[in-house]
């Protein structure tokens, strides 16, 4: 008997007459919601633990006294349970009777009112009328907890939802309860506010409207809201959301639940900077020379420059640089255009600040998901917490909740630094040699120092891969010391590689080949020459030049038109002087932005594009995984989409894409793509979580949407996690008649082989630093002067000037007090920065925030030498 | 056949006074209490407004007439009780059917109908009416607009009388007159079998009594 029940996996409970099967241990809240039946809660998330708070679920069950919680019971064999008898029913009552003893009931002008879980669960659930006629407890209205979050006391009803997912989620406990009994509220801590970059979930998650967020307040109605899925573009993680709006104004992005991706959160600078799609500052009309012009003298200015340069100079005397901001069609387009069409490979999506393309698209690949069961998380990246925020709490949640053990490259301390495992201890510049010394301990080799030689034990005592977070660690040193790590990772039998590029949907632009030497879908220049020559009539003859190249060669007079699609080099080139000097020099910018940025201020061609949820397509993340993003809003002014401009400048050019609408662009992508074989329109539209790259490894993974192919969800409940409704079960590609075949007849016609790195990197040497001086490390951070942080009017003021971090022995020997300004000189130049004294930073190094405003690092770091050095001088 | 009887309808008819139609508009008849005519956005005595742009008006309208925006009061110098005002509120009454559920929905009584239907426009855009013509004034009485044609006291009990529903909706209420004052008019004189319900505080206002002969009258 024993023996039988102890091989069952299973346990069988009654739920209301209902036998349902579950897994031993599942809370019974759960199990009875995955069974249809809906236990009303108000503190149970399914994202974090229970804690029976609210005691709203309250259910009988057989054999136990009094009405347990279902959120804290787990389920057990034989159990036998009940959700609605009268007794549930009179203590459901009680309860909601109890909650709103003190709730104010200022659902007019609660921003919770029409979609509040209390309204819903009181109208459900409820008593008819409340017995309590005396003075409920008065606080004062909203306070603000933070800059983006206001705090109604009044309505809170105590679930701990906020201050559990402070603490257990974010890792910030920055709100908790204060006070007992009748008193009881959520507060932060006096002179520290709730200043979180993950505080705006806590406001999706309130089952009331307590917590509201300063940017939605008062803009909206709930009911009059419309609402469509898509992807956050404001990272490279692309998580999933619902974008609202209310009169062809964006209001709200909520978080929707997709668990390869973002488990329901986001961060704030992607919940909130839908702003900047509405900023006053867009250009709405193009301009050419400065002035106001149509679209046709604007396409035929830019079409007569670049027939100019290329008649006279040649293809390569054009350079393009960007494409990482728009949809995988518009680099698509772009690609095509500069490729196919102008016929130069002088084209980068990356602005200096990534890693070589040819590691990015060439390495295992590893999905988020992966982080999950790692045998390790292996970080050599700039800080996640500042980059890629929700990629951060993944990494935070395999490390503390399943584990998984982390191993850390990194030169500075970081948000993950208090959850790593092993600190390697590398100096700013040389992670690519710890990586090899934790390479060759891992190889087999004995270890070369300790802490190395604990890593190697606790990867070897774990199953799963080895998952390598590759990212640029320092945009001071040149991206070698990241590929050689690469290198020497790569070659482990296990390791899997999770890009950390920061930027939009630079792993799109890169996969459509917006990178020297690259054509779409992730083939080399070389091997898909034939191919793409079919398709497209021309490609180029040679490898063109990345970005550092193109602004060398901008300044040497070599390039004479640059186009900027999206890119601001001037502010995000770690090397400003080089920057400058490329824009003063160069003959023609043509540009394509949004914005008038300091690159762009001259440009001879001004073309408005269109941003996020004013583009439908699809975009690709940091994972590779092809997901849609929906249009919402039309576009503002005259703006068009990117690909649309690019198919405008081709047809101007002799060259007819014959291209006219995004799904065309899809299947044409899909069609001469290697990587995208066997995608399909259909495919993309009916995958739910959508689909990771190369299509054909991964159709088997994809989760069907149950309810078609469309966007428009409708949610009743936003503090839930919102779900796309999908069918559980993976479902065979042919069971969607479009996808009947996967075809990959690409691969095999033209004997094209996706590309792969070789792994070969020159050999580096690491310049010695002299005894005054700091070796510095420059990191992004998340509100930097950046355009969407830039034009959001709710994120504008959350960006700090950046400090320098030293340790307290260098500041000590420097003889400056932390707090004070100081001029921190470089080879390249000086600047004028705050100095503060840190833990965690080893002496002989510093760390500095890059400002993406054009000031600050950019004016040190020398894009030519492999580090920076800096000497430290007070100002008084 | 059929046309001699349908003379023969008119042919009786002819001569008896007992005429029904007026000969609009020469003459004019006089409305009804509870006639559903233009809107106004009602003031507390205190001179505050009484919307606090909820959008609960525009929600329920089965027109689609009504715009709302709210906004965050000024602590300093507020528009409105409360946190939140009716920033932006428009009603378009080229689509307006007048069914006064806004009337209804609205929470705090700051949307009610005067009694006015003799209003036209010369242009679509003049028949959106703002906030500024749908506030009431300084005297808490319907702003008369040069294009209204407005006749003695149509504006008079413009508050809760047209409500169709009892408060909360609750049965309880039937028969029972349970509005809350209103600006400039007390509490209504109970209509026919009504009683005054003495939860209700009566409103002492300086206008009671130079309307008190309307008040009176019940005849609807």
């Amino acid at each position: 008997m024993t023996a039988v029940n102890e091989a069952k996996t299973t346990v069988t409970v009654t739920i209301d007459g209902k036998s349902i099967e579950a897994r031993p241990g599942e809370l019974l809240i759960k199990v009875a919601q995955d069974n249809g039946i809906y236990i009303p809660r108000f503190c149970w998330h399914e994202r974090m633990k229970p804690v029976g708070m609210c005691r709203m679920c309250l259910v009988e069950v057989d054999g136990i006294r009094g009405f347990p919680p279902a959120c804290t019971m787990p389920v057990s064999e034989a159990m036998v349970c009940h959700t609605d008898t009268d007794s549930v029913k009179a203590a459901q009552d009680g309860v909601l009777e109890l909650l709103l003893i003190n709730h104010p009931l200022d659902c007019p002008v609660c921003d919770r009112g029409g979609e509040c879980p209390l309204q819903d669960t009181t109208l459900a659930f409820g008593p008819v009328e409340s017995r309590f006629v005396e003075e409920k407890r008065h606080f004062e209205k909203p306070i603000a907890i933070s800059d983006l979050v206001l705090l109604d006391r009044e309505r809170c009803i105590q679930c701990a939802r906020c201050t559990r997912f402070a603490d257990e989620i974010a890792g910030d406990p920055l709100i908790s309860f204060v006070d007992r009994g009748d008193h009881t509220q959520v507060l932060n801590f006096p002179d520290d506010p709730f200043s979180s970059y993950f505080s705006g979930n806590v406001v999706q998650i309130c089952p009331v409207g307590a917590l509201t967020a300063k940017p939605y307040r008062f803009k909206a109605r709930p009911w009059d809201l419309a609402t469509v899925e898509t992807s956050c573009t404001t990272c490279a993680v692309h998580c999933r959301g619902a974008v609202q709006s209310s009169s062809n104004q964006i209001v709200r992005l909520l978080g929707v639940d997709s668990e390869p991706v973002n488990q329901g959160w986001l961060c704030d600078k992607g919940r909130f900077g839908y702003e900047h799609v509405h900023s006053a500052a867009r250009v709405l009309t193009p301009r050419v020379g400065g002035r106001e012009a149509s679209w046709p003298q604007a396409l035929d200015a830019a079409v007569a420059e670049l027939k100019s340069a290329k008649n006279l100079h040649g293809g390569g005397a054009i350079a393009m640089i960007g494409g990482a901001s728009g949809t995988n069609e518009s680099a698509y387009a772009w690609a095509r255009l500069t490729k196919g069409v102008i016929g130069t490979d002088n084209v980068d999506a990356q602005l200096g600040d990534g890693i070589a393309a040819e590691v990015v698209l060439g390495s295992d690949r590893a999905q988020i998901s992966d982080l999950d069961n790692a045998a390790a998380i292996v970080l050599c990246a700039g800080d996640l917490k500042e980059e890629l925020p929700v990629l951060f709490l993944r990494v935070k949640r395999a490390a503390l909740e399943l584990g998984v053990p982390l191993v850390d490259l990194s030169a500075a301390p970081h948000g993950l630094s208090k959850y790593v495992t092993h600190a390697l201890g590398a100096a700013p510049g040389e992670q690519g040699l710890v990586a090899e010394q934790l390479a060759s301990a891992i190889g087999g080799a004995t270890p070369a120092n300790e802490t190395i030689a604990a890593a190697t034990r606790s990867i070897g005592s774990r199953e799963g891969n080895i998952v390598v977070i590759l990212g640029r660690t320092s945009l001071a040193e040149r991206d070698d010391t990241v590929v050689s790590a690469a290198a020497a990772l790569g070659a482990l039998p296990r390791v899997r590689f999770l890009s950390a590029l920061r930027r939009s949907n630079v792993h799109g632009a890169l996969e459509a080949g917006l990178a020297p030497g690259f054509l779409p879908g992730r083939v080399s220049l070389d091997s898909g020459r034939v191919h793409f020559t079919s398709n497209w009539g021309s490609v180029p003859a040679e490898r063109g030049l990345g970005t550092e190249g193109i602004l060398r060669a901008c300044a040497e007079g070599k390039i004479h038109v640059l186009v900027l699609v999206g890119a601001d080099p001037l502010a995000d080139f770690p090397d400003r002087s080089l920057a400058k000097q490329a824009l003063d020099t160069v003959g023609v910018v043509i540009a394509i932005d949004a914005f008038e940025t300091p690159s762009n201020r001259r440009a001879k061609v001004f073309m408005p594009c269109t941003l996020w949820a004013e583009q439908g397509g699809t975009v690709t993340n940091l994972e590779g995984r092809v997901q849609r993003v929906s249009r919402k809003v039309s576009a503002s002014g005259l703006a068009l989409d990117d690909w649309r401009i690019a198919s405008e400048l081709a047809q101007r050019m002799g060259s007819d894409f014959d291209l006219e609408t995004v799904d065309e662009i899809t299947e044409e992508f899909s069609r001469v793509a290697p990587a995208w074989a066997g995608a399909s329109t259909a495919t993309i539209r009916n995958a739910r979580d959508g689909v990771v790259l190369p299509f054909a490894d991964h159709l088997g993974e994809v989760v069907f949407r149950r309810g078609g192919s469309s966007l428009d969800i409708e949610y009743s409940l936003s503090w839930e996690p919102i779900r796309a409704d999908g069918d559980d079960v993976a479902v065979e590609a042919s069971d969607v008649d479009e996808t009947a075949e996967i075809d990959r007849t690409i691969a095999t016609e033209d004997a094209l082989t996706l590309f792969v790195w070789d792994r070969v990197v020159a050999p580096r040497s690491i310049p010695q630093r002299d005894a005054y001086a700091l070796r510095v490390n420059v990191g992004r951070k998340l509100y930097d002067g950046g355009r969407i942080v830039a034009e959001s009017p709710s994120l504008v003021g959350l960006k700090k000037a950046p400090t320098m971090l030293v340790s307290s022995a260098d500041a000590a020997r420097l003889g400056v007090l932390s707090g004070e300004s100081v001029k921190a000189t470089s080879s390249r130049g000086s600047i004028t920065v705050e100095l503060k004294a840190a833990r965690g930073i080893a002496p002989g190094t510093a760390s500095l925030g890059f400002s993406a405003d054009g000031t600050g690092a950019s004016e040190l770091i020398d894009a030519s030498v492999s580090v920076t050095d800096i000497r430290v001088e007070t100002l008084r | 056949m059929g046309l001699a009887k349908g003379f023969g309808v008119t042919l009786r008819q002819m001569g008896k006074k007992k005429r029904v139609t007026v000969p609009y508009p020469e003459e004019k008849r006089a409305k009804p209490q509870r006639l559903h005519g233009r809107h106004v956005l009602n003031r507390y005595e205190d001179g505050m407004e009484k919307c606090i742009g909820c959008e609960l008006c525009a929600g329920v309208c089965p027109a689609k007439c009504i715009y709302v925006r709210g906004g965050d009061n000024p602590p300093d110098n507020p528009v409105s009780p409360g946190e939140r005002f009716g920033f932006t509120y428009e009603i378009n009454y080229l689509r307006c059917i007048h069914c006064d559920l806004c009337v209804e929905a609205c929470p705090t009584q700051a949307i009610t109908e005067t009694k006015l239907f003799e209003f036209s426009f010369a242009n679509r855009q003049d028949a959106i009416y703002t906030k500024n013509e749908l506030l009431v004034g300084d005297d808490g009485r319907a702003k008369r607009m040069p294009w209204e044609y407005w006749r003695g006291d149509e504006d008079d009990h413009t508050s809760a009388w047209m409500r169709a529903t009892s408060s909360s909706g609750r049965s309880d209420y039937e028969g029972r007159v349970n509005w809350s004052g209103e600006l400039g008019f007390g509490v209504r004189a109970p209509e026919d079998g009504q009683t005054v319900d003495s939860n209700i505080a009566l409103a002492p206002t300086h206008a009671t009594e130079s309307h008190n002969g309307h008040n009176a009258k019940a005849d609807h």
